[in-house]
């Protein structure tokens, strides 16, 4: 069965709202930079010990989703499982769009935005694990525009070539990122186990995403979607939940094993805001829920509950993300063995960080960019498929029963 | 033009601009020339020796120095202010004894800089001399560096500084990273760096710095003869900033 493609007509009114909101969001983020430029990054809430705020949770947290949907879009083009062949051009897109987002969020991030574009190009640093990242940054955009344009004309041996490259590379830039953490000299950060646990807790957001995406684009528009498909990446969004949690133990338990590093993991799990966020946003909200909701037969069968738990993931590994970046930064490097610090000209000891409201622009703006871009994007390729439907018996049955209550229902409307 | 032709010229463009980028860093490379970097690796290697013991309580002789000698930014907010060189007091338990040390921190100017290493674009760099520098021009704000640093030595331009008081060093302007030169300017024509020379004029003689490489420097025969030891050694970042007393 052939599966056709259209453009969305992007005229109803629910289309050209979202338009303008999104629209609304990056103007207010625009704004927000240009303030950021003119006075310096003191108009955020980084300080000289807490030098990484928002910006960064927010760049690996889009580059996370980026790497998580092209998984969706390997299930077709790497693994060959035709039935997800409707939501490939879509994952596919929606990937390039979020490391789009994750770059966006990085250079609005930087104290001189307008050097950005040459120095990391012209003065190379391959020991820097900052530089050796664009690279895989860019390269991942190239291959998503390659992929596009080979599920656009139909190639199907060479698709299954550049699925399997864009599947390996994204795994390299999840990896990549995480290193940037991993590989870094904090307490909070140092952790061969980083790349490994970003690449996990990414295929959760990431599947998580394109589960809401699907379901609402299908519902909006009013197309037949085939519950099973669903009711699959729920499945395997529960199974990539429970490898983040594995992840999560296993690093928190070496912290609190090893007496040198005992107090870090305490302050980790138990003082200040980031360990709320720990417990409640990415435990309890972001996994626990979700895999009770998942993993229970009544409610993991139910399109309702899956959407309900993908929105929880989605948030969730938001949490995940501030909690890599910020207790990090927070927790007080230990410059005089031995000694404490009673008096200084800077803030010793446990730093404190406060979003303010810049950055929440800035995080909004590059948001609104990208959604803009991604609503433009249905209009104007052919991304969307005219139905999902898993080509065996039973799904036939259902999507006939499916168009029968449709044509009834428009039969019931014009009368 | 046809596909082949297409990708030919796409090929050809690629290729083009990719070389002409190495070829523009190669020359850019080249042309580089700070005063330090002429010197041959081995000759001289700069370092620092300070006597905690002699350093007065309460005195700020080589943070005023210093701030004004390299217009160090100041904005009477400890979030956004920039100390180049800073006095902390710190509290050692020995025994049931609690003693307290004004203790001087600033960048140690490691042999092994987990600065230099991190930075994307080259901005922060060892140079022959041994001096951990940072191109201002070069900067791109990233703030990897102070990730990196063990030390909490690095500082960032939070916002522009409007104090000015040494005309002939640059004025501080936001969105770059920056940490002690040492006072490479000075040290490039012969003189002391600031925080020694006002700390000399005092007369307590706290601060040292000297070439490491010679056996008969001051700094060295200091760290020959005193017990002298260095801020975090297990890390391996091999500081060149030596503690008497601490």
């Amino acid at each position: 069965m052939e599966i056709i493609f259209e453009k969305l007509e992007g005229k109803s009114l629910a289309y050209r709202m979202a338009m303008l909101v999104f629209a609304a969001f990056a103007v207010g983020g625009l704004i927000s930079t240009w303030i950021v430029i003119e006075k310096g990054i003191c108009v955020t809430g980084m300080t000289n010990r807490v030098p990484w705020g928002l910006q960064i949770v927010m760049a690996i947290y889009y580059i996370g989703l980026s790497a998580g949907s092209l998984v969706i879009s390997g299930l077709y083009g790497v693994f060959g499982k035709q039935e997800y062949k409707p939501f490939a051009r879509i994952a596919v897109w929606i990937a390039m769009l979020f490391l789009i987002a994750g770059m966006l969020s990085i250079l609005t991030d930087q104290g001189r935005m307008d050097r950005v574009f040459v120095e990391p190009f012209v003065h190379f640093n391959l020991q820097s694990m900052f530089s050796i990242n664009p690279i895989l940054y860019s390269g991942h955009i190239f291959i998503c525009v390659v992929y596009l344009w080979a599920l656009f004309t139909e190639r199907k041996r060479f698709t299954t070539i550049i699925a399997t490259i864009a599947f390996g590379w994204a795994f390299c830039v999840h990896s990549g990122t995480g290193a940037i953490f991993g590989f870094g000299a904090r307490v909070l950060y140092e952790s061969p186990l980083l790349p490994v646990s970003f690449v996990t807790a990414a295929m959760a957001s990431g599947t998580a995403l394109m589960i809401l995406l699907i379901v609402g684009l299908f519902k909006i528009t009013k197309r037949y979607l085939d519950d099973r498909l669903i009711l699959w990446l729920g499945q395997f969004l529960a199974v990539c939940i429970l490898v983040v949690v594995y992840f999560l133990f296993i690093e928190n338990a070496y912290r609190a094993y090893v007496v040198e590093l005992r107090p870090a993991a305490m302050y980790y799990l138990f003082e200040g805001l980031h360990s709320i966020l720990f417990w409640v946003g990415l435990i309890l909200i972001g996994c626990v829920i979700p895999m009770f909701i998942l993993f229970r037969k009544k409610t993991g069968q139910t399109i309702k509950w899956i959407v309900f738990a993908s929105s929880l993931v989605v948030f969730g590994v938001i949490c995940e993300r501030y909690v890599i970046v910020l207790p990090g930064l927070t927790h007080p490097q230990e410059i005089l063995t031995g000694m404490h610090i009673t008096q200084s000209a800077i803030q010793e000891g446990v730093a404190n960080y406060t979003i303010s409201l810049a950055e929440i622009a800035q995080a909004l703006g590059v948001f609104g960019v990208i959604g803009f871009l991604f609503l433009w994007g249905m209009k104007f390729f052919k991304l969307m498929p005219t139905e999902a439907v898993i080509y065996d018996q039973i799904g036939m049955i259902k999507r006939n029963e499916y168009q029968k209550r449709r044509e009834a229902k428009s039969i019931k409307s014009s009368e | 033009m046809d596909r082949r032709d297409f990708m030919k010229m796409t090929g050809g463009t690629i290729l083009a601009v990719s070389s002409g980028t190495y070829a523009f860093q190669f020359l850019v490379a080249s042309g580089r020339s700070v005063s330090g970097d002429n010197i041959a690796a081995g000759t001289v290697r700069w370092g620092m020796v300070i006597d905690l013991n002699k350093c007065i309580e309460g005195c700020t002789a080589c943070l005023d120095a210093c701030r004004t000698e390299n217009n160090v930014a100041f904005h009477g907010d400890n979030r956004w202010d920039v100390h180049w060189i800073r006095k902390v007091k710190a509290e050692q338990k020995i025994g049931t004894e609690s003693k307290e040390k004004s203790i001087l921190l600033l960048c140690n100017h490691c042999d092994k800089p987990p600065c230099a290493q991190v930075c994307p674009v080259q901005a922060t760099y060892k140079r022959n001399d041994g001096i951990v520098i940072v191109d201002h021009h070069r900067c791109i704000g990233c703030r990897y560096c102070m990730i990196a640093c063990p030390y909490n030595a690095r500082y960032f331009n939070m916002k522009d500084s409007e104090h000015w008081q040494n005309e002939e060093r640059p004025k501080r302007s936001h969105g770059v990273a920056e940490a002690c030169t040492l006072c490479a300017h000075r040290l490039d024509t012969g003189r002391q760096p600031a925080c020694v020379e006002a700390c000399n004029n005092t007369g307590a003689g706290v601060l040292f710095v000297g070439n490491l490489n010679d056996s008969d420097s001051e700094v060295s025969q200091l760290i020959a003869d005193r017990p002298t030891k260095r801020l975090r050694e297990e890390l391996g970042t091999e500081p060149k900033v030596h503690y008497i007393g601490l």
